[in-house]
């Protein structure tokens, strides 16, 4: 089961031992809240397609003492709300879990008005904010009770698409990154979805006589400088996997916690400085933006001088 | 003399003291403002907080400063606050915030974003089942704004009938956008809808008192016709100019005389 279909499990088990849990969904999920309805009830509301209005009123309930829950499809939620997000919850300094769902290009046949690939800007961007990118149950599950009544401003970012890995929860942490794999030559940061496609990589970056260590990063504000900095410090060369713009990502993070060390080599595969036009799947517009096993190779060999250093 | 004379000529000494703020906007909802505060609102001023209040959401923010002077007239805030108004580390500035104000309860300023709070702050006393009265006072230029009547729509929807919003009509979308039947719109949104003068305490009152706050019933509205600058000739005439400008010490006397002999 897809996260897309289990996150309501792990918000139902917090409501039923929390009265101060209450859901506001802008017509999306209705079905898969039905349970959370008839056991929470007078806590679980299908406002309606107005997200500007469900998020100012999600701050009053803040206000009230409430945890209140957003959620919706992440462009109208993100990017048509994004002044209520500052607004309402950064600038008032009231709490809020908005849990997104259509990550980054996951609608990929419904076209750019339901793409999100700027939302780790966006809302790093904010003032006391959180931005976090579970892909597993035990991930979501773990974060959310991690952060739901800590009165801040939390954005989840839930992929369609899982990474087939199942962590222990004793290893999911706010703000910590998971060293998945040690390895001594490069070091690929990878979030979402992509922790498998790095993954899948590393029989062919050991063909080439490389040997990769993978993070992965699953809270992307706070971030974890500390990781970063320890595995680059011993890879020098790093690559950032990342469904998000070229700007305002994971790979600026990279780069601002670890300006001090020297001589290290970075690259990523990101979305670039465009708008998504072709339809088709998910799977399709991985392939063509680079986001694979052969993306991943094609980055190290040609930017990071993989095959000359390396072999 | 102008109702409310006192409290006028103190958000008049406020806005040209920090240099900022808007007279006419204020003087359009201070008498419905210090009304409610007199009358209508349960609260504590030395504990703003008190989880037994009502809840009163400016969200037309620009007119903050009639709010901190009938926060400061009873309390809440003190002349201090008041003399610091816009000044670097002050509590009171150009739009109220509710992390600094004792007694605000929303940060507003950008429009049409303290409607959909209070909602929130309703529907959340709704499910606690508690009775403490909601009121939201908007602009009708604010009402230009579509969060306005998503709003309207959705507190229709769920019966937030501890909720009553007052527009101030004071005729500023009029030289825009014009919201024209404002009550008969409400209306139809689903409102219980009465139209008054907003600067007649005896119709205020009338209107307040024939309104429930009743959970599960209709969201209630009054739709207050008001004048920018209420209270001062010249302003009244040409309020487009005074919108946001900042008296010089003669223009200040020449408010305070014509607060005084109105």
């Amino acid at each position: 089961m897809s996260l897309r279909d289990s996150f309501v499990n792990a918000l139902q088990a917090v409501g039923l031992e929390d009265k101060s849990l209450v859901v506001l969904v802008g017509d999306i999920s209705h079905s898969r809240f039905q349970s959370f309805a008839k056991g929470c009830p007078r806590r679980y509301y299908n406002v309606g397609i107005c997200e500007n209005t469900i998020l100012s009123m999600a701050s009053g309930l803040s206000a009230l003492g409430f945890n209140p829950v957003v959620h919706s499809i992440a462009p109208f939620l993100i990017e048509r709300s994004f002044e209520q997000i500052k607004l309402d919850f950064g600038y008032q300094k009231l709490g809020v879990s908005i849990i997104t769902v259509g990550s980054a290009f996951d609608y990929a046949d419904l076209g750019c008005t339901h793409h999100c690939y700027d939302d780790f800007a966006l809302i790093k961007a904010i003032p006391g904010s959180q931005m976090i990118y579970p892909v597993s149950y035990v991930e979501f599950d773990k974060l959310f009770k991690q952060t739901y009544n800590n009165g801040n401003l939390t954005v989840f970012r839930i992929s369609h698409h899982g990474h087939n890995f199942e962590f222990d929860p004793e290893d999911i942490e706010l703000g910590k990154g998971v060293l998945v794999k040690e390895g001594k030559d490069l070091t690929i940061i990878a979030t979402g979805s992509h922790l498998k496609t790095a993954m899948d990589s590393i029989d062919e970056l050991e063909k080439l006589g490389i040997s990769p260590e993978i993070i992965y990063i699953h809270t992307i504000k706070p971030f974890d400088a500390e990781l970063v900095n320890k595995s680059l410090k011993k890879t020098k060369k790093c690559l950032v996997i990342e469904e998000h713009s070229m700007y305002g990502g994971v790979f600026d993070d990279v780069l601002r916690v670890t300006k001090d060390l020297k001589n290290i080599k970075y690259t990523s595969i990101n979305i670039g400085d465009i708008f998504i036009r072709e339809y088709g799947t998910y799977e399709q517009h991985c392939k063509r933006l680079g986001f694979s096993v052969e993306g991943i190779i094609k980055k190290v060999i040609e930017e990071l001088n993989g095959r000359n250093k390396f072999t | 003399m102008v109702y409310n004379n006192k409290l006028r000529k103190e958000i008049a000494w406020m806005i040209r003291n920090g240099k900022e703020g808007h007279i006419p906007s204020a003087y359009s909802i201070v008498d419905m403002v210090a009304y409610l505060y007199k009358e209508v609102l349960n609260f504590d001023p030395k504990n703003s907080k008190w989880d037994g209040r009502d809840y009163f959401i400016l969200s037309k923010g620009h007119g903050c400063a009639a709010l901190y002077a009938v926060l400061k007239k009873y309390g809440v805030i003190n002349q201090k606050d008041i003399e610091e108004k816009t000044s670097e580390y002050s509590i009171l500035g150009g739009h109220p915030d509710r992390c600094k104000v004792p007694g605000v309860e929303a940060s507003t300023g950008s429009l049409g974003h303290g409607i959909g709070m209070a909602l929130g702050i309703a529907l959340g006393l709704k499910i606690m089942s508690k009775s403490n009265k909601v009121i939201c006072l908007i602009g009708d230029g604010e009402s230009n704004e579509g969060t306005i009547w998503e709003s309207a729509l959705v507190a229709a929807n769920h019966k937030l009938g501890n909720l009553c919003v007052i527009v101030d009509d004071n005729g500023s979308a009029d030289l825009v956008l014009p919201v024209s039947n404002p009550q008969e719109k409400w209306k139809a949104f689903g409102w219980n809808a009465i139209s008054i003068n907003g600067h007649d305490m005896n119709e205020f009152k009338a209107a307040l008192e024939s309104i429930e706050f009743k959970h599960n019933s209709s969201p209630n509205v009054i739709i207050a016709t008001t004048k920018k600058g209420k209270g001062v000739d010249f302003m009244e005439k040409d309020f487009n100019y005074w919108h946001g400008k900042i008296p010089t010490g003669e223009e200040l006397q020449n408010i305070y005389d014509a607060l005084d002999k109105e």
